[in-house]
């Protein structure tokens, strides 16, 4: 499904992807973990088109996708969220997933002038198709106040509720669960769950706690530094001593590592 | 007041439930005998000239309040307009109908330069890019001997119609209403689409908005392109009115500062907030006209005041009541819509 090779992205004279290889087989959950600033989100960006890269290709489900624009990325099927969520705040929460749903439009940007009927027959159709999104991540009672007055729980919910009006095959989630309390973080983690299973997604989580991806994923890969340091299943790479090299490196009290890697 | 606005706004409602154009129809009607209402010809010209500039302002609102583009170009693709309707009367002869499309082909072109910018600029830099632009396409007119250079174009000819000429402003009234009536829905039957949705998203945060399959570019350009159909489309409305004659005096800063004062007043992104705006601006900046020097200090500290002080402008009052209305009505729907999801699949909405 995903397929990218020998990464490179540098910012001035800090090399924060560095010859990364990361291979995705259809259908699968994809812990993406590693201390802060190990370049997690830089992989992302990489991948959605939002920084162009130094060198290396990536390429989906056969099509090459090396530099492609974000939304040519999006138009390839492929959703993701971001770490500091980007929400339309002065939109409604409707509004938001509507977004998201721009490209499966049917009419074209003026036929709101001659066409009123059939926009507002698509327009009915599409409110729907929205609601029973929101009915899904459980924010239909919030349709129409403004995303700006929603709790941090609820935009993360936005979030994925955007990316599954997308429509999408693989969804890239940065740190879906940050900010939250346990109770929530596991709520969050079930809806991601039973999102990918009902729509057969193919998914990669970003998180730096690697607790959180324990449960959820199928296989778990580690940056540190900009470079892939481990990959495999979850206990082989909870107890690799790279990775737990990576986490105590940083500057974490042994509460704060145990926590991290096992608690 | 609240009852009664909120009245208003039920009425409308209901009436649009019937018909979508039944309000404009409506509106139409109600407009058709206001030259009638007048003491003197010089209150009919001003009536027609608040419709051109309720035209120009509406475009203006299009790129700057829903796409969030600032631009200070938007007075030189009007100026576009007026000068090709212009030349083309006088120095080719071609009637009205013609002059028409053509000047707004020529604004929208002109529309393609003034939003390219944006691909790349945003914020300040690309209100002196825009700036720029417009300053160099008024200098251009002003030294220019073809175009009048500083003593402008005259003898326009009046639009005719079958041999009737719309030579008073009584007359020309019912041809710059209805079609700044018309330019005035097709905004909103665009703006209330995916493709106000996409303009709004772009406004917020265009890197989310690309993500999510917009392509920021497009939209932007789109945008710029429609404002420059409204400006181009006022501009030979202009040009074509009594006493048909342009002069570069009409297309300075200082009007730009005025037409974004009818924006930013009405409240940047609310339509019909523009209109009032671009009503109220006209009239003061016409009983202030013997200051016209100071206007531009008048209309940029109102500016800046409404911006610190009522940053959602006179629409934004308006909307107090208005969006209440709708957000009970769109609460309806949605509950509605609801209801549908629980009795058609119970299986979704457990858990
Ligand atoms: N736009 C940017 N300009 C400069 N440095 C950046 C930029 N984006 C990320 N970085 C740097 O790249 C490194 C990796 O960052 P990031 O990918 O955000 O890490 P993570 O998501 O794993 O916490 C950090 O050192 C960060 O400061
Ligand atoms: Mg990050």
């Amino acid at each position: 499904m995903l397929e990218v090779k020998g990464l490179n992205k540098s910012f001035g004279g800090l090399h924060a992807i560095r010859d990364v290889d990361f291979s995705l087989p259809e259908g699968e959950i994809r812990g993406l973990i590693g201390p802060n600033g190990s370049g997690k989100s830089t992989f992302f960006n990489l991948l959605s088109g939002v920084y162009p890269v130094d060198s290396g290709t990536v390429e989906v489900n056969g099509k090459d996708l090396t530099n492609a624009e974000p939304h040519e990325v999006a138009g390839a099927g492929i959703a993701r969220t971001f770490q500091l969520l980007r929400m339309f705040t002065e939109m409604t929460v409707l509004e938001n997933v509507m977004i998201g749903y721009h490209n499966h439009v049917q009419y074209g940007p003026l036929a709101g002038v001659f066409g009123f009927g059939r926009v507002g027959r698509e327009e009915k159709i599409i409110r729907r198709e929205m609601m029973e999104v929101l009915a899904f991540i459980g924010l239909e009672d919030f349709a129409d106040i403004p995303a700006s007055e929603l709790s941090i729980g609820q935009r993360r919910l936005l979030a994925l509720g955007r990316a599954m009006a997308m429509k999408p095959r693989l969804l890239l989630l940065d740190e879906p669960a940050a900010g939250l309390s346990p109770v929530n973080v596991d709520h969050i983690m079930a809806i991601i769950v039973r999102m990918k299973e009902k729509f057969g997604l193919t998914v990669v989580i970003v998180e730096h706690i690697l607790k959180v991806v324990m449960e959820t994923c199928d296989r778990v890969s580690v940056l540190d530094h900009g470079v892939k340091i481990a990959e495999g299943l979850p206990q082989e790479v909870r107890d690799d001593e790279a990775v737990v090299e990576a986490y105590l490196g940083r500057e974490m009290d042994d509460e704060e590592v145990k926590r991290a890697i096992h608690a | 007041m609240q009852n009664f606005i909120s009245g208003i706004a039920g009425f409308f409602t209901r009436l649009k439930s019937i018909h979508p154009l039944l309000p404009w129809g409506i509106a139409l009607v109600v407009l058709l005998p206001l030259p009638q209402f007048t003491v003197n010809n010089y209150q009919v010209y001003l009536i027609n000239f608040i419709c051109i500039m309720i035209i120009l302002a509406t475009g203006l609102n299009i790129v700057k309040g829903f796409a969030g583009q600032v631009t200070v170009g938007h007075v030189a693709l009007y100026a576009i307009g007026a000068y090709t309707s212009a030349v083309l009367s006088t120095k080719f002869g071609m009637p009205f109908y013609v002059n028409l499309p053509v000047s707004i082909l020529a604004a929208m072109i002109a529309g393609v330069l003034v939003g390219i910018p944006s691909f790349r600029l945003e914020g300040a830099y690309l209100a002196l890019a825009t700036l720029a632009f417009a300053q160099a396409v008024e200098v251009y007119i002003r030294v220019t001997n073809y175009l009048g250079a500083a003593s402008g174009i005259g003898g326009i000819k009046a639009p005719e119609f079958f041999g009737y000429s719309l030579r008073k402003y009584d007359d020309y009234f019912y041809l710059v209403m209805p079609i700044m009536l018309a330019a005035v829905y097709a905004s909103f039957a665009i703006l209330r689409s995916a493709t106000g949705r996409a303009f709004m998203a772009v406004r917020e945060d265009p890197i989310s908005a690309a993500s999510m399959g917009i392509n920021v570019r497009r939209y932007k350009l789109i945008a710029f392109v429609m404002s420059a159909f409204y400006a181009g489309l006022a501009g030979s409305l202009y040009a074509h009115m009594l006493p048909g004659y342009v002069h570069p005096n009409n297309f300075t800063v200082i009007e730009m500062v005025t037409v974004l004062l009818m924006v930013v007043l009405g409240g940047i992104g609310n339509i019909w907030g523009g209109v009032i705006g671009a009503i109220i601006v006209t009239i003061v900046a016409d009983i202030t006209r013997e200051y016209y020097f100071y206007q531009l200090l008048l209309f940029g500290a109102v500016i800046v005041g409404t911006v610190l002080f009522m940053p959602k402008g006179i629409g934004g009052i308006i909307d107090r009541y208005f969006v209440n209305r709708r957000f009970i009505a769109a609460r309806e729907e949605t509950a509605e819509v609801k209801r549908g999801i629980v009795g058609g699949s119970p299986d979704e909405s457990s858990g």
